[in-house]
This record gives C-alpha cells, structure tokens and sequence, in this order.
C-alpha cells in the first residue's frame, strides 16, 4: 500500500509557474531575514558592488512563486489549485503532520529584481523510514528555475518535506 | 553588508565569518511570514499554535535559513553564493538567541572560477543547534 503511494508520488510535475521578480519585494524580504545591506535597496550600491541589478536574497526563490505569478505570464502547466496538496493528499489521508526537513539551492546566476523566471516542479523522489514506532515519508521536490527570454538557467531549488504520522 | 572585499587569498581553511546574533521576536515572524508569503498560522497565531498543543507560536524554519543566508552574504557579498544546502534541526522560539556559526572547510578553483566551501549552522545561546548544512561561495581573487 504504502509503495503504491511512493510510486504514484515520483514523478508527479507540481506545475509551472511564470514570476515577475519585484523591486519592493526584494526589499521587503531582505528585512525580514535581517539583511540591511543597501545593495537589496539602491541600485546605486548594487552596481557598486558590481552586481548588473538588484540581486535577491539567497533563499528569496524558495518563496518567489507567492509573488508576481501574474495571471498573463501563465502557461497552460500553470497548477491549478495547491498541487503539493495532490501529492500530500493520499498521505495526509491517514492524519499526521508535515514537516521541511531540508532545503537545497543551487544558483547558476543570482535571481535580479527584473527578472521574469519561469519554475517547473516535479517529485524526484520519495521514500519512507520507520523511526521509533513512527511511519516518516519523505517526498523530494526539485522546482527548476529559468529565465524566460533566454532559457539561460537560473536557480534550482530542492525541498525534502516529511510526513510523519 | 560586507563592508570590505573578501579575496580567496585571503581566507585560509578553518577560518570563520563575523557571527551574526538575533533575539527572535513574534513580530520578526510577522514580517516573515509577509514577505515570504507563508501564512501557516503555526508562525503567527499563539492561540491556534498552544491550541495544536505548542508551547508558542515557533519560527518558520526558512526564517532560519534566511537568517543564515544573511550572515553569509554579509561576508562573501550578495550575489556570490553557488550552493546552499541546509537540515532543519529544531525549532525556533520567540525570545531566543540564534548565532550563526559558519566555519570555511575548503578552497578550491573550478575553471576561472575561485570557491570557497563552508559549514554553516544557526544555534541557539545554549548551542543547540536549528539548522545544519552546507554552501558553496565564489570570491575574487587578487590574481
């Protein structure tokens, strides 16, 4: 049963979704990590420091999907609805709790304010540890970030969330 | 910010960044779960949290890392991370001390390229530790 779960999980795309990379949202997020460098605020000092634009902070794509997902950048993959909860669903059937267990970032090039990115994700992977009378499911989730002009790649982003009930 | 240019001649194995320390506050998380779009109540609403048997409303885990994230860039400069890679350890509590340890474990050229490979935590004033992992930075070199 419960690999029957796993192999229907593998694979599953959790959709593409097309972002405007926003100025004021940079800004806001780099002071909601502590961050006060002016480089994330005045392009000015940005250029300083020989950066092309207004650079994101380093764990900014794990939440650029929330923001500047405006409805006419969309492609026909956008997801419909919350396409974690698809792949969640079946294991969360039986109750239990949801946890970010690790995340991984690889940058090719740092994401500017300006940017339009398109990021499509799929499961890579999913496997389960018993862990003191616990069932522990961890689903992998690789969301592969790019720039829409130019399909130069841009950033990858690897989330291993936990279920454990 | 990084106040001078760190070069790869410059840094030696062993060596660490500044240490970056932040008493966490609810209104930190506030502000995170704002701009990061994360609305878990968990985060912000104390009565929902106890109510699902928490001590307290507890910090978003990539609250954590981007604190990390923040202490890295102030020392190598935005912009200059290739790899960041971290384990959710524990969870954060609104009163807490968390410290950034990041600690350089390699060096190494990859083409043009001059890298620099780093332990990076965030713990607590006890030393317990919230995240665990891993980045990779590329610096200047003096050629």
């Amino acid at each position: 049963m419960a690999d029957d779960i796993l192999s229907t999980i593998i694979g599953t795309p959790t959709g593409t979704t097309v972002v405007t990379v926003e100025r004021g949202q940079l800004a806001l997020f780099a002071t909601a990590v502590k961050d006060d460098d002016p480089v994330y605020r005045d392009p000015r000092a940005a250029e300083a420091a020989g950066l092309p634009g207004i650079p994101a902070p380093p764990t900014y794509p794990f939440v650029m999907g929330n923001f500047g997902a405006y409805p006419e950048l969309q492609t026909e993959d956008a997801p419909s609805g919350n396409p974690m909860g698809a792949v969640l669903g079946p294991l969360m059937a039986n109750g239990g709790l949801i946890l970010h267990g690790e995340q991984e970032f690889t940058y090719h090039r740092p994401v500017f304010g300006g940017d339009v990115l398109e990021g499509t994700g799929l499961v890579v992977d999913a496997y389960q540890k018993e862990s003191k009378g616990k069932t522990m499911t961890f689903v992998v989730v690789e969301t592969a970030w790019s720039d829409r002009a130019t399909g130069e790649p841009v950033c990858t982003s690897r989330m291993n969330i936990i279920h454990r009930v | 910010m990084a106040d001078a240019v760190l070069y790869y001649e410059d840094v030696a194995e062993g060596d660490e960044a500044p240490e970056l320390t932040h008493v966490l506050t609810r209104t930190d998380l506030v502000a995170y779960a704002g701009a990061s779009g994360d609305y878990n109540p968990m985060h912000h609403d104390e009565v929902k949290a106890t109510a699902a048997g928490q001590p307290s409303v507890f910090g978003h885990g990539m609250f954590s890392m981007g604190l990390l994230g923040t202490a890295i860039t102030h020392w190598v400069g935005a912009g200059n991370v290739k790899r960041f890679t971290v384990r959710f350890a524990r969870q954060t509590w609104p009163d807490e001390e968390l410290r950034s340890r990041i600690v350089v474990t390699g060096k190494r050229t990859e083409g043009d390229a001059h890298l620099l490979d780093l332990d990076v935590r965030l713990h607590n004033a006890a030393g317990e530790e919230k995240v665990v992992g891993e980045a990779t930075v590329q610096v200047p070199a003096r050629g």
